[in-house]
């Protein structure tokens, strides 16, 4: 029933389930509004969306020591922290809890606040012209050689899918760099290195079959070093075929079931 | 009669003496007396039946685990024997041939704080510092408590996770943790009675020499940690300790000047704890690169005359060579390859610093990242081929800063952190550097290792058994880095091997993450 009720108003099933303090509640206007807000208080420090500032840390960065729970939020916002440069800004409380709801948003994984756009549509792109399924799966269905997606919208912030889908990682993640492998008695695999040592290495082929080879079983071990994954979707796709797109993958999400 | 058992009970009394001060300073060649082996830290075995021959048909003995403690630092210490290794409030006593658990002790109530990096023997007793900061002695034969002297406060925040350091007829002990802002020592301690012999204190108090390197009352709060171990010359009776970070850690605005002893090498006086001499490494560091990573000591010939060297791998990325009589510079130079905070080092050895690479609120690159080029795992040293041993991470990380207050009591007292560079991911190898001139000779790539903690040991036979991250322990040709051999122990290996041997049987053991895991060849 809560999760009906969640649903129904819209506003992310956890932020529901976590019991929310905040009486303004989570949803969109709030989160624009505390953006607003945070723009006219926060920037000279903090930087302009929670990016980089030059005197105080930015607060949608993914840093380790920087997951504290919405009333601390609150507090240090209204507060201020005493005896750092952190002051109090002579904010009322809602617009505290506004700039509360903004900054937990940058934080947040994308099924928290997913994004305007027609699922239907993305889901199209994602199967058809995005060609996503070749290489992903979702609940049962699509490629093996990337990440499965079926929680992807539960796992991953809104901003990190969009990188994911435009900007090229330095570096290949463990699991998923491309490889091509001549094996002594002749064979030749393409694939992704699922692990690896010196000693011996663990593939996933294209042929969607396992090969597991001891380093003297190897005759050569060609590694890519760049992701099978493209990073031009915002180029390949049209402006709203992207934002269906992401509005579909925000939306993945194991919750459900799990609450079930 | 009486007379008699008196003659028997002096007769027993000093064939359980197990440990003097003479078999430390020449240990039998299968014992494993110190954390480093032997006082120079060479972490150099001369027992010889593993070969590069043989090498491949190493195999388990046995398995020992300490389910209490994951991710085991400590490195075991074997005297004719029997093995007695630290865990989280615990000492085991092992049967170093059978893995067979002989007594353990454990201090009650237990605190968690940790790691434990290990104990040191003296006469029939084993001494180890405990996460409640105390330094207690227990009988080897049965791990009885004989006596417990405290070191520190805990209501401070202070622990001593330091692996205790026996010399003649004192017990050396340090203490953490200088990234609460806490100030370090070292201290001594009477081995038989556990009175405080001496104490040194790592940041220098008002009127004493060097109390200026610090801004206003910063050196309050300097930090300063003595947190893993230190060598010993006997002749020279000079104790060499490595001294930790600064506090707070990321942010060096309101602790102006050199900040000493933080990031040095000391020469303490033996007998009573004075400072003979000292080298700082790092300057007024805002990186966190302590500088605890072992000495090792070696008497060789530098530019045509016989030196007393001390040489030393800091976790800021340079080799050092220094001479250990007086502190001389006598050369540095890098051994990672992505290192942009220096230029290189002056005359004296100090760094030449790059501006613009210290941490700053939205984040700063810098390499090595604070992990360090290298860290606690303890190199090694090989005689007969005059190289140095070391494991390297190699990669970079983003600092951040942000002003903090001080709260006594034991908390984090950092000003921020740092994450791993996404642009320079980390990767860890063994590097085998010539001795003088810390040129690298080879190095082996540990294939998707990046998180440090393993060290090395060195054989007579020109083995070097390095470990790794994913769980490996490996063989290495010492004069090629060639890998002759592994074994795949599962757990993740965050401490140093060691080489031991029982009734002429060789074995290599090390602790991977809750066990310790020994190897032999077949009979």
């Amino acid at each position: 029933m809560r999760l009906l009720l969640c649903a129904w108003l819209g506003c992310a099933v956890s932020l529901c389930a976590a019991d929310s303090k905040n009486p303004l509640g989570n949803g969109p206007q709030v989160v624009e509004a505390g953006r607003t807000v945070y723009n006219q208080t926060c920037t000279v420090c903090h930087g302009v969306d929670g990016d980089a500032g030059d005197r105080a840390p930015a607060l949608g960065a993914a840093r380790r020591y920087a997951h504290n729970t919405e009333e601390d939020i609150f507090n240090v916002v209204l507060n201020g922290i005493p005896g750092t440069q952190m002051p109090s800004m002579g904010l009322s409380e809602e617009d505290a809890w506004r700039i509360t709801a903004w900054i937990r948003s940058l934080r947040a994984v994308a099924a928290d606040f997913p994004p305007d756009g027609d699922v239907a549509a993305g889901e199209k792109v994602f199967w058809g012209k995005g060609e996503c399924g070749r290489c992903h799966r979702i609940n049962g269905r699509g490629g093996l050689l990337g990440p499965d997606l079926s929680n992807l919208g539960g796992g991953m912030r809104l901003s990190a899918i969009r990188e994911s889908l435009t900007v090229p990682k330095p570096h290949v993640p463990l699991g998923f760099r491309p490889a091509t492998v001549v094996t002594k008695d002749g064979r030749t695999i393409r694939g992704v290195l699922k692990n690896e040592h010196n000693f011996s290495i663990q593939m996933l082929g294209d042929d969607d079959r396992l090969h597991l080879l001891t380093s003297d079983e190897i005759a050569s071990i060609e590694r890519g070093e760049t992701s099978l994954m493209p990073t031009d979707y915002d180029k390949r796709l049209s402006e709203t075929e992207f934002r269906d797109l992401v509005a579909f993958l925000s939306r993945l999400t194991k919750r459900a079931a799990a609450s079930e | 009669m009486a007379r008699l058992l008196i003659a028997l009970f002096a007769v027993a009394a000093a064939l359980s003496a197990q440990v003097s001060f003479e078999d430390l300073k020449n240990p039998d060649p299968e014992d494993w007396l110190t954390y480093g082996r032997t006082y120079d830290s060479q972490r150099h075995t001369p027992l010889s039946e593993i070969t590069p021959e043989n090498v491949k048909d190493l195999q388990a003995a046995w398995i020992y685990p300490i389910p209490s403690t994951p991710r085991q630092q400590a490195v075991p210490i074997v005297v004719d024997g029997v093995m007695y290794v630290s865990a989280m409030n615990e000492v085991h006593a092992i049967d170093a041939r059978t893995g067979r658990n002989i007594w353990t002790w454990r201090r009650t109530p237990a605190v968690n704080r940790g790691p434990e990096r290990g104990v040191c023997v003296l006469g029939d007793r084993v001494y180890v510092s405990t996460p409640d900061a105390h330094l207690v002695a227990l009988d080897a034969r049965t791990g009885s408590e004989i006596w417990a002297s405290k070191i520190a406060e805990t209501k401070d925040g202070y622990y001593s996770p330091s692996a205790t350091f026996a010399i003649d007829g004192k017990i050396i002990a340090g203490v953490a943790a200088g990234d609460y802002g806490l100030n370090g020592w070292l201290d001594a301690y009477d081995a038989e009675t556990g009175e405080r012999l001496w104490r040194w204190y790592t940041i220098p108090r008002p009127g004493e020499p060097n109390h200026d390197s610090w801004e206003g009352d910063s050196w309050k709060t300097g930090g300063g940690g003595t947190w893993l171990t230190g060598s010993y010359d006997p002749e020279l009776n000079l104790l060499y300790w490595g001294i930790g970070n600064p506090a707070p850690d990321f942010d060096g605005d309101d602790r102006e000047g050199d900040n000493l002893y933080t990031e040095s090498v000391v020469a303490l006086d033996a007998d009573t704890g004075e400072l003979k001499w000292y080298f700082q490494f790092t300057p007024h560091d805002v990186h966190d690169w302590d500088s605890v990573e072992i000495p090792i000591l070696v008497d060789a010939e530098y530019k045509g005359k016989m030196r007393k060297l001390l040489t030393h791998a800091d976790r800021n990325g340079f080799y050092y060579v220094l001479d250990r009589e007086t502190g001389e510079f006598l050369h540095g130079t890098p051994f990672i390859d992505k290192l942009n905070w220096a230029s290189g080092l002056t005359e004296k050895g100090r760094p030449i610093r790059v501006p613009g690479v210290e941490p700053t609120p939205q984040g700063n690159f810098v390499c090595p990242s604070t992990s360090g080029a290298t860290n606690w795992m303890s190199p090694a040293y090989n005689p007969a081929t005059g190289l140095f041993y070391l494991a390297v991470k190699e990669g970079c990380g983003v600092s951040y800063k942000a002003k903090q207050e001080f709260r006594p009591g034991g908390f984090g007292y950092m000003g921020t952190g740092y994450v791993e560079s996404p642009e320079e991911p980390w990767q860890m190898w063994v590097r085998a550097l010539d001795l003088t001139t810390g040129e690298r000779k080879w190095e082996y790539k540990q294939i998707t290792s990046k998180q440090y903690g393993a060290g090395v040991v060195s054989t007579a036979t020109k083995l070097l058994f390095a470990a790794d991250d994913q769980g490996f322990l490996t063989a290495l040709h010492a004069e090629t880095g060639e890998p002759l051999w592994h074994f795949n122990t599962g757990m993740r290996i965050s401490a140093s091997p060691i080489s031991y041997g029982v009734k002429g049987k060789q074995y290599v053991a090390v602790t991977a993450g809750v066990n310790i895991v020994s190897f032999r060849l077949p009979d």
